[in-house]
């Protein structure tokens, strides 16, 4: 059995959402039990990362880092049609994930405790996204 | 329902190129209207990567970045490992991604507007790349 949802969300600007609770109500919805769980971002600014989610300090370490490894602004890009984030968060994406694959048991998720999956806005101004969750199992 | 076909890229060159028309027709040819499809790169020195399908300079950017990151001159090599020259070039693809999964809706893939599928070459090759793709669906 296959189904398939389109989640949309509207972001605040560069940084990290947790979405686990939004793909479980698809998991939910679809009434597949066991299988597989695909999650798929439709963008090449934005990304998908499964992540800490005890403390969000990970992820503002996270942030750091991205920024130290690829600046907004440097010299060394030549796109900048979009400003100068623009280049970076291309970049950010190809680092980081453009699909997820998690495993479905009993109808949710199978994530560890301190897993969540997160969408990781890129862009510094505030951005729509389209995620869609395919399901394949039973 | 599983289908299944191998690509054989036969540009031995380093460089980007294009596989989204490549991927539709295997999906088009598997007769699945819905479900995902897997794309994996059986080499060590070639990536597969959503990206941007407008600006030519992301991929520019993308592999500046990358050269920055894993240069490929004689002080990078002689450090990380004597001998493997091609070390920077494997590097590089793991921090890209050896396959990716897309969701299939409609008998196409199902991607963004301004994404395209890119199979990323780190390395000159004398031999065809082969890539792996696997649908699941029905």
């Amino acid at each position: 059995m296959v189904r398939h949802q389109a989640l949309r969300f509207e972001t605040d600007g560069r940084g990290t959402y947790n979405i686990t609770k939004q793909i479980q109500e698809a998991i939910t919805n679809s009434g597949i039990r066991s299988g597989i769980c695909q999650i798929f971002m439709h963008h090449t600014s934005a990304s998908l990362i499964l992540c800490e989610n005890a403390d969000p300090d990970v992820r503002a370490d996270l942030e750091t880092f991205m920024q130290h490894i690829a600046p907004d602004g440097d010299d060394m890009f030549i796109h900048k049609s979009e400003g100068p984030d623009d280049m970076p968060a291309h970049i950010r994406t190809t680092l980081t994930q453009s699909s997820l694959s998690i495993p479905v048991e009993d109808g949710k998720e199978t994530l560890g405790i301190w897993q969540g999956v997160f969408l990781w806005e890129h862009r510094i101004k505030k951005q729509k996204r389209k995620i869609t969750v395919t399901l394949v199992g039973e | 329902m599983v289908f299944q076909d191998i690509l054989k890229i036969t540009r031995h060159g380093k460089g980007v190129y294009e596989i989204t028309d490549l991927i539709t027709d295997i999906i088009k040819e598997s007769k699945i209207a819905v479900g995902t499809c897997q794309i994996f790169s059986q080499s060590s020195t070639s990536s597969i990567l959503i990206g941007d399908t407008v600006h030519e300079s992301t991929k520019k950017g993308t592999a500046d970045f990358l050269a920055h990151f894993a240069p490929n001159d004689e002080s990078a090599i002689d450090a990380i490992n004597e001998g493997m020259k091609n070390i920077p070039d494997n590097l590089k693809n793991i921090i890209h991604r050896t396959s990716l999964s897309i969701p299939i809706s409609n008998s196409k893939p199902g991607i963004g507007v301004w994404q395209g599928i890119y199979l990323w070459q780190q390395s000159e090759s004398k031999k065809s790349r082969k890539i792996t793709v696997t649908i699941m669906g029905e």
